[in-house]
């Protein structure tokens, strides 16, 4: 069964009372352990399907499953709940609680799920180490590098052992450097423990190391490909 | 729960100064606020103080006609058997009857209206300190003839002084004018011009061998150990003693009742106006903070925090912030009412107007139902206040909060 998956998935906006198609009966079916990003130019509907398959917004008509389940059929409270449980979310500008410490910005997660706390703290020390950080979990957001604050996102990320991961544009404010020790640390977390990745992102260094690239022009997928890394 | 608790205080001090400067705004409010009624509440102590210890006392007995009619004949008939059982009362600390009459006072160069206080000179002292009062010669005795003591303004007027005589006119039981020489053997300057101006005071046995030739009572007045029980000991009298009328202070006083009112509405008013203060500073720090944060909020809804939880979070923001505030403020206020209750505060800085009405030392006093009661409302309008900034925050959209970022 298909982790995530679309059926004539279609979104549109009114601007000024103009209909704009940011999606066209999009359809797509992304299976566990993918590692794939959605490529095309600005307005072409990346974060716009992104935000669908996190059930951050609500398609005009088609739907999308998560794991055998309608998004579109879920009130606001339970698509809330759904995505604590399932989703992971990675946003380009890290989107981390400036006044927590790493430790606190990826345990957070788990106590919303209202885990036991030794388990939270054995999760928490592990997937800091995992991403390189476990020696800077007592830094503040403003005390880290924007490639640590990243990793951190994505620990935060996996913390809630989610079925799949969506980072929108992840790379795109990191230098060479930091974005290729952040697509490693994914890359493994991909290939080891068989992580579920879908990225949007126009970054050549991303699309690279992507084993599926899903090309998007004007809300329509135009290019399916499968790469063997 | 204790995770929101904590964000909300982590949050609270993302703006060192913006957060210490609600929180200042709300330690200095509630302290002066706090203060302030406790001042207003010792000034209302002391006046009513005064009235009851001066004169009033906390219950009184009359003829059922004699407040409306004040005629010498409605007396009260039964008022051994009524000081009998005021005596044996263990709610009453002291009792005392009163003989009374409405007369003119004449001196060689001029005459003025009087109100006559025929008074048990023994157990008017135990009931009242009105001798306290006492500025030359001295108070009533059983020695002398017909002792007569007088407003020391009241002297001026009619150019008498100490030794000399007045006669005294007023009706008697049987309506017939009745006239007696008098001996001034005192004055007294209490801090009512009026009442100095208008009042004497006399022995009761001899006002009332005056006015019916034998031993006549007008008023029983009663001090009680506790003002609060005035009503249930009046209610006692009304049973006991149907023919008889008893009031208590707060009925007979209308000056005491006009105080009360108006200072538990002044009180009311400085708190409205205090917490009105109070609830817009966190309204707008609130605001603040949620806008600020927007992009935040919108990624805390997108990993899957409860809008419900987002609301609580900011509510808590509010509540901790206030709350801190508000305790401290009131601790502040009670440390400051302790020591002043203790200390007094000196209203000589005032001049001699507080000291001519009887105000030379305020005891500011706020019981603890009246800090409940503040306490309670600071809860009630901080919750009120930061309702709207948390029901804004609930209201985020995530996918644009995270954009507008972007």
């Amino acid at each position: 069964m298909p982790v995530v998956q679309t059926e004539k998935l279609s979104k549109i906006y009114n601007l000024d009372s103009m209909p704009v198609h940011a999606l066209q009966d999009v359809t797509l079916s992304i299976e566990k352990g993918e590692f794939a990003s959605i490529v095309g130019p600005s307005g072409s509907g990346k974060t716009t399907l992104l935000n669908m398959l996190g059930g951050l917004d609500m398609p005009s008509s088609g739907s999308v499953w998560v794991n055998g389940r309608e998004l579109s059929g879920m009130g606001d409270r339970q698509r809330i709940q759904f995505r604590l449980w399932n989703i992971g979310f990675v946003f380009q500008h890290y989107n981390l609680i400036p006044v927590f410490t790493a430790w606190e910005n990826v345990s957070f997660i788990m106590l919303l799920q209202g885990r036991d706390k030794r388990a939270i703290e054995h999760r928490t020390n592990q997937l800091l180490e995992e991403v390189g950080l476990g020696d800077r979990k007592h830094a503040r957001p403003a005390q880290l590098s924007g490639g640590q604050q990243q990793r951190v996102a994505v620990a935060r990320a996996l913390a809630s052992e989610p079925r799949f991961i969506l980072a929108d544009e992840p790379t795109a404010n990191l230098d060479t450097k930091a974005a290729m020790n952040l697509l490693d640390i994914m890359a493994r977390l991909n290939n080891d423990k068989s992580v579920t990745f879908i990225f949007s992102t126009h970054d050549q260094r991303v699309t690279q190391r992507a084993r599926r690239v899903i090309c998007m022009v004007d809300g329509k997928i135009v290019g399916d490909e499968r790469h063997e890394r | 729960m204790k995770t929101l608790v904590i964000l909300a205080w982590k949050n609270i001090w993302r703006h060192p100064a913006r957060s210490g400067a609600l929180l200042a705004a709300a330690v200095s409010g509630l302290w002066a606020g706090v203060l302030t009624i406790g001042i207003m509440n010792g000034i209302h102590e002391l006046r009513m103080d005064y009235l009851i210890r001066n004169e009033l006392a906390h219950v009184q007995v009359h003829h059922p006609e004699f407040l409306s009619m004040g005629y010498a004949r409605h007396a009260i008939l039964e008022h051994e058997r009524i000081m009998a059982w005021m005596e044996k009362d263990p709610r009453i600390d002291s009792a005392a009857p009163r003989t009374l009459a409405e007369g003119m006072l004449h001196s060689p160069v001029k005459a003025s209206g009087v109100r006559i206080r025929g008074i048990a000179v023994d157990s008017e002292s135990r009931l009242t300190n009105f001798h306290d009062n006492m500025v030359e010669g001295q108070y009533l005795s059983s020695d002398g003839q017909f002792p007569v003591i007088m407003g020391a303004s009241l002297a001026d007027m009619h150019n008498t002084q100490i030794g000399e005589r007045v006669v005294l006119v007023f009706d008697d039981a049987d309506y017939m004018l009745t006239a007696a020489a008098f001996h001034v053997v005192g004055l007294f300057h209490s801090p009512s011009k009026t009442y100095d101006n208008h009042t004497v005071f006399v022995r009761s046995r001899d006002l009332a061998e005056l006015l019916a030739g034998q031993t006549v009572y007008h008023e029983i007045a009663a001090l009680l150990y506790d003002r609060n029980d005035a009503q249930t000991v009046t209610a006692d009298l009304a049973a006991r003693f149907p023919e008889i009328d008893a009031s208590t202070w707060y009925e007979l006083s209308p000056v005491l009742r006009t105080l009360l009112d108006i200072g538990g509405f002044a009180s009311f008013f400085i708190t409205m106006v205090i917490m009105l203060a109070l609830a817009f500073g966190i309204l707008n720090t609130m605001l603040m903070a949620i806008f600020e944060r927007i992009h935040e909020i919108g990624m805390l809804l997108s990993i899957g925090m409860a809008r419900a939880r987002v609301f609580l979070m900011v509510l808590m923001e509010s509540i901790i912030l206030t709350l801190t505030g508000a305790v401290a403020g009131i601790i502040l206020a009670w440390i400051s009412i302790w020591h002043f209750s203790r200390t007094g505060i000196n209203l000589e800085m005032f001049g001699r107007g507080a000291q001519e009405i009887g105000w030379s030392k305020i005891m500011p006093v706020l019981d603890s139902s009246g800090y409940g009661m503040i306490f309670l409302i600071v809860v009630v309008i901080s919750i009120s206040a930061s309702v709207y900034p948390a029901i804004k925050a609930t209201r985020v959209n995530p996918v644009q909060a995270v954009r507008e970022r972007e």
